[in-house]
């Protein structure tokens, strides 16, 4: 069995915890976020024959720089970015979560999902937007809470990429 | 023209030498050709810095290995100092890291040393009262060595720790667990990650220098102790008030930890296989005290000490029980001598080892080997003096008397009022004999011998018969009467005696006379008084009398007075015992 720990990044609301809340296995309350920063849960990912336990460190939502602590990132297999759909400065903030992420974590597998898919008619990312950012060379994934879709794959992706790295 | 001259000289001289020197270069190409080349390379190897490098890589280890001298330690020394502080100043971290495994009990020796003066003077200091408790503890701090401050410390101690997790430091993933019979745990992982991330926190929040950080988080009567390595950190959780002593047994845990499966920690991925072998290290953390007494930090060691102890006092016990067997058997043995008549135990005691018996014994008291025996005492571990004496009492007195006297059967001795007894019948010798010797038998006054019968008294006397008849001689009433006296007795004595007797009456006759008559008259006078004497007699069964004639004289015939003698009947005693 392989552990490894995975970062959750992105602003306030875009719906992390809720994301995920039906795919990992957790003890701890959503209050851990405004006590401590952070919230572990666990979720286990099989990929091919291979199972692995992510330790998924759901971050508190930040603002600004600062509230990014870094110490939380350390050791860190790889992160996904979530930012909302619905609200575009998210997704600008997403972008420079990862980029002091990168800092902290040199350059470990990241996804970006983009959640609350299923309100499309208050989306705010455009295509232009979009292919910018896959041209990046990012991986976005289309999320949604209410409906589940695309945590899943979230995971899993993550995961193989992760082990890619990994095995080299 | 001169001045064409030299320039034409000139000319060719320059020409002639340019002429030579083309010369001379092809010459020296020719003749130096290779060995410029060879120059010229040695030139490149000496000038070129990357080329010298490689050159003296390769040259530096074997140079310094052969160097084993000081001189090479003392032309670096300067220089490592210089790096190491260099080293220390840019980063401490990696020269801590390295040396994590060392420092800690480096500075636990030296902490140690400091706090025992300490518990020395806090032991001081420390009023325990004259309690039983504290008594106790005194006495178990002298038998066990520890200082009585520590013994109160510990006994005051009860603790368990339930959980322990060994988490690698840089992302809080769990790497083994171990937890007390007994206890829960989910979800190990999610509480490791979530613990790092609350150091983290702590750390971000509050430390001010940098190398402060959580350590303990208490919650009632759960306590929760950190110990952080460069790779790896303990986390034990503690119910109960656990003594310093288990910091300092996590932290030892940790630095082996760190020693053994140093190169795993900093390898580490995710997979936390290679350290299941870390699962005895942690379990062995999983320490309980009770408060009991049956403290297993004052472990009751089996010392050579205690060994030899019980040993000696397990000979003791053998060696008391011996003994005292011993003399129990020996005190038996002298009281049983001291009631022994003929025994006089003057001394009891030991010489040289042996028990010592003396005292006085009469010749015809019992042995007193034949009473160790009794007592299963070995004789050969027992000296003995005996001094021979003569006993007084009755009964020596008595055996004395029958051995010097020799009583025959129809004879029986006893002892009254001090005096022998002599009852029965006996020869006139024996009788005579004993009467007189009595008065010289030790320890008797005498002799009572009333019912001592002479048997000659019956066997002596003559009854004397007429001239060729049967009837006596007229005169002889009062020899009968006592004859027949002495019968009565004898025939008492008999029934006492419990014997039985036979009275032989045999007749005689003189020598005149025919031998038919005189069978006949011999028969006759025989016959004449048994019947005379039977109807004296009352009828007794232990009586037979039995009537014979005899050929014998009963003296030779000389004169007249002897034919008389021979008309006569005389008495035999026999006797026979009881059937």
């Amino acid at each position: 069995m392989i552990q490894k720990k995975i970062c959750m990044l992105g602003s306030f609301a875009v719906g992390k915890t809720s994301l995920v809340r039906r795919f990992v296995e957790s003890i701890y309350t959503d209050k851990y976020h405004t006590t401590v920063g952070v919230k572990v849960d666990k979720k286990i990912v099989k990929v091919g024959e291979q199972e692995t336990t992510l330790l998924l460190w759901d971050l508190e939502g930040s603002e600004t720089e600062h509230d990014l602590r870094k110490s939380y990132l350390r050791g860190a297999s790889g992160y996904l970015l979530v930012a909302d759909g619905t609200r575009k400065d998210t997704l600008y903030h997403v972008l420079s979560l990862q980029s002091r992420a990168e800092e902290t974590l040199g350059p470990v597998p990241f996804l970006l999902l983009l959640n609350k898919s299923d309100l499309t008619d208050m989306w705010e990312i455009d295509d232009r937007e979009r292919s910018a950012i896959e041209q990046k060379k990012w991986k976005i994934i289309d999320t949604s809470a209410k409906t589940g879709q695309g945590v899943e794959d979230a995971f899993l992706s993550l995961t193989e990429k992760m082990m890619e790295k990994h095995n080299g | 023209m001169q001045s064409d001259a030299p320039d034409v000289l000139d000319q060719e001289l320059t020409a002639s030498s340019s002429n030579d020197d083309e010369s001379m270069a092809e010459l020296r190409t020719l003749l130096l050709g290779p060995a410029e080349k060879q120059i010229a390379e040695v030139h490149e190897r000496l000038t070129d810095p990357r080329r010298q490098l490689k050159e003296v890589s390769h040259v530096l280890p074997a140079a310094i290995r052969s160097r084993k001298d000081d001189e090479l330690t003392d032309a670096l020394a300067p220089t490592v100092a210089a790096a190491l502080q260099q080293s220390v100043r840019k980063n401490p971290k990696p020269l801590a890291d390295a040396i994590f495994p060392i420092i800690g009990p480096a500075i636990r020796k030296a902490i140690a040393a400091a706090l025992s003066g300490m518990v020395q003077s806090l032991n001081q200091s420390m009023t325990y009262s004259l309690s039983v408790k504290g008594l106790q503890w005194r006495f178990e701090a002298l038998r066990t060595g520890k200082s009585f401050a520590e013994v109160v410390l510990l006994k005051t101690l009860r603790y368990r720790v339930e959980q322990v997790f060994l988490i690698h430091k840089e992302t809080g993933l769990l790497l083994q667990q171990a937890s007390a019979p007994g206890i829960k745990v989910q979800d190990a992982d999610m509480v490791s990650a979530m613990l790092t991330a609350i150091q983290d926190f702590v750390h971000d929040s509050f430390a001010t220098p940098k190398d402060d950080e959580l350590e303990t988080l208490q919650v009632g009567e759960l306590t929760v102790w950190i110990e952080r390595g460069p790779l790896a950190v303990l986390a034990a959780v503690i119910r109960g008030n656990a003594p310093q002593d288990l910091r300092t047994v996590l932290q030892e845990t940790l630095e082996r930890i760190h020693l053994q499966f140093g190169q795993a920690l900093s390898e580490f991925q995710g997979d936390a296989s290679p350290f299941e072998d870390t699962a005895p290290l942690l379990e062995d953390c999983l320490e309980a005290h009770y408060d009991t007494g049956q403290d297993s930090t004052i472990r009751r060691r089996i010392t050579p000490l205690t060994v030899v102890a019980s040993l000696i006092l397990i000979g003791l016990l053998v060696w008391g029980f011996f003994w005292f067997r011993d003399k129990r058997r020996w005190d038996g043995y002298v009281e049983r001598l001291r009631n022994e008549p003929g025994i006089v135990v003057s001394e009891d005691g030991t010489r040289e080892g042996k028990r010592f018996l003396s005292g006085l014994r009469d010749p015809l008291a019992r042995d007193p080997n034949s009473v160790m025996q009794e007592f299963q005492i070995n004789p050969t571990d027992v000296v003995s003096h005996w001094e021979p004496f003569q006993s007084l009492t009755p009964e020596f007195a008595l055996s004395r008397a029958r051995s010097l006297l020799s009583p025959p059967a129809t004879v029986r001795f006893s002892v009254k009022d001090g005096a022998l007894v002599a009852e029965g019948f006996a020869t006139h010798e024996w009788v005579t004999e004993t009467r007189r010797a009595a008065r010289f038998l030790p320890g008797l006054a005498g002799i009572h011998d009333e019912k001592l019968l002479d048997l000659n008294r019956i066997q002596d006397p003559l009854l004397m018969f007429q001239l060729d008849r049967s009837e006596l001689v007229p005169g002889q009433d009062e020899k009968f009467n006592l004859l027949v006296g002495d019968i009565e007795r004898l025939q008492a004595i008999a029934v006492e005696l419990k014997k039985n007797v036979r009275l032989e009456i045999s007749g005689h006759a003189d020598g005149t006379g025919t031998e038919a008559r005189n069978a006949v008259l011999s028969e006759e006078r025989a016959r004449t008084i048994a019947t005379a004497l039977e109807s004296r007699l009352p009828k007794w069964p232990n009586l037979t009398i039995h009537a014979v004639g005899s050929r014998e004289r009963v003296k030779e015939e000389v004169t007249e007075a002897d034919r008389a003698t021979n008309r006569s009947v005389k008495f035999r005693v026999i006797a026979t015992d009881v059937q």
